[in-house]
């Protein structure tokens, strides 16, 4: 394994007596999306709290660019903190609820960014069109317009390493079609995206690998073309299932 | 002889009253909200240790009437240890240790409610833990405390009329010793009521601000 990237190596978390991630190898590269599938309750968001550092994993080690995490870091001075290098955008957003929508933005990057916040706030608000609702509450704005802030927070801190947990859940086939095009681009700057949907097609559209998590498990992994041609049964009937279900997207793939 | 006559009238004596009401409100406020505080955080980090028994201390406390607890530690205690206590201090004391269980409870409530998950994205998003606990915790646990911090204090400050029962010179103890001289009990108590009005109503006021002005942001979870 190439160690430039954000690497799991034998990652497992249990929660009473029961592992929700079980052995978990994965590499993220950068420049490269991989989209991460499994069925509800299959571990996707523990795997992403592992990777971004948030839980401290029961067996197995994580490695950032050759550099190993001890994860937690509350109180460590140990070692440097891996965020925002390593950022996470969660399901449920958590945007900070007595900040607005900007003010939520600017925080984390005027500490980040000391010097240049100024100017990547305008862009970042310019880039994601946040303009006539960024001095809303979150309270005050939609689900689509927050996700959006949650992204171009995350988006403005300029992470070698981006964890997407189901971003796509509430956004129209427009909004949909504009995520694509920042994570392309986001790609192209060289950013390591994994990224959990339930959409097959917009994974299929933008991402290069596919990981498939099936009770915690790494089921099957590799290039996104696995799609089309998967090869355990489990995958199959997870895809079949979700070809089928109803999304407001349209992006099914035909199997 | 009308409301505002009793008051011109009787200046001097109301003023003493809301001068000793108002020192009962400022030992009592500044105690239960600073010892009650950090009794709240503590018990919020160490929740066996001493959210526990600070929680079981309040709970007995919510059955014990503040007039039984004032009575209680006025006399049989002093008589128990031999000791004569100014009932201004006897009253401070009493009202305190109530005031101190109920900021407690109410901050370590919000404490132990607080969302983690803001933390945890404050974390990923490169926030150093004094930015985190001074830019999200703190703000958010204010928002969500002052409201009721405010109106726990205003019932503090109804409280202390019992104080008079033990022989505080506050403003109701200085209205019935009025009252019994003079005989004018609707003007009397009516300009009681008032000057209770007076304090009661803004503070109750600035509560209601407070909560519509700041905790609205909160509802989107």
């Amino acid at each position: 394994m190439n160690r430039i990237g954000l690497v799991g190596e034998g990652l497992s978390k249990r929660y009473e007596d029961r592992y929700v991630v079980d052995g978990v190898s994965l590499q993220l590269s950068p420049g490269r999306i991989t989209a991460l599938l499994g069925p509800n309750g299959c571990g996707k968001s523990t795997l992403l709290r592992l990777l971004a550092c948030l839980e401290k994993p029961d067996r197995g080690s994580l490695l950032l660019d050759g550099r190993v995490l001890i994860p937690p870091y509350e109180g460590s001075r140990q070692a440097p903190s891996p965020w925002p290098h390593v950022t996470l955008v969660f399901q449920q957003l958590f945007l900070w609820p007595h900040l607005s929508l900007k003010e939520n933005i600017r925080l984390p990057l005027m500490r980040v960014y000391p010097e240049t916040w100024k100017e990547q706030l305008h862009e970042v608000i310019e880039v994601f069109g946040l303009c006539e609702f960024v001095g809303r509450f979150p309270n005050e704005a939609s689900l689509g317009q927050r996700q959006r802030a949650a992204l171009a927070r995350a988006w403005a801190l300029k992470p070698r390493y981006l964890l997407l947990d189901e971003v796509t859940s509430s956004l129209d086939i427009e909004q949909v079609g504009f995520l694509k095009d920042q994570l392309k681009l986001l790609k192209e700057r060289g950013v390591g995206i994994l990224l959990v949907t339930h959409f097959l097609g917009f994974a299929h559209d933008i991402a290069d690998d596919v990981i498939f998590l099936w009770s915690g498990k790494v089921f099957e992994s590799g290039s996104i073309d696995l799609l089309l041609h998967p090869e355990t049964a489990e995958f199959k009937r997870f895809l079949r299932l979700m070809d089928t279900a109803p999304r407001n997207h349209g992006t099914s793939l035909q199997h | 002889m009308n409301v505002l006559d009793i008051l011109r009238s009787h200046k001097t004596e109301f003023l003493v009253g809301i001068a000793n009401t108002l020192r009962l409100c400022l030992l009592i406020w500044p105690i239960g909200v600073l010892v009650g505080g950090i009794l709240g955080v503590a018990g919020a980090r160490f929740h066996l240790a001493i959210g526990k028994p600070s929680q079981g201390i309040s709970f007995v406390l919510s059955g014990v009437p503040i007039l039984v607890l004032l009575f209680w530690l006025h006399y049989p205690l002093q008589a128990l240890l031999n000791v004569v206590i100014d009932p201004f201090i006897t009253a401070v004391v009493a009202l305190s240790i109530v005031n101190v269980f109920l900021v407690a409870d109410l901050i370590r409530g919000v404490l132990m409610d607080f969302p983690a998950q803001y933390l945890l994205a404050a974390k990923v998003c490169g926030l150093e833990t004094r930015d985190i606990v001074l830019r999200i915790q703190l703000p958010i646990v204010l928002r969500q405390v002052l409201p009721g911090l405010l109106v726990q204090q205003v019932t503090m400050l109804q409280a202390t009329l019992f104080a008079s029962l033990i022989g505080v010179d506050e403003i109701f103890r200085i209205c019935q010793r009025l009252n019994s001289e003079i005989y004018k009990p609707v003007e009397i108590y009516s300009a009681l009521a008032m000057l209770f009005l007076v304090v009661c109503l803004p503070l109750n006021g600035l509560a209601l601000w407070v909560r519509q002005r700041f905790t609205r942001n909160l509802s989107e979870r």
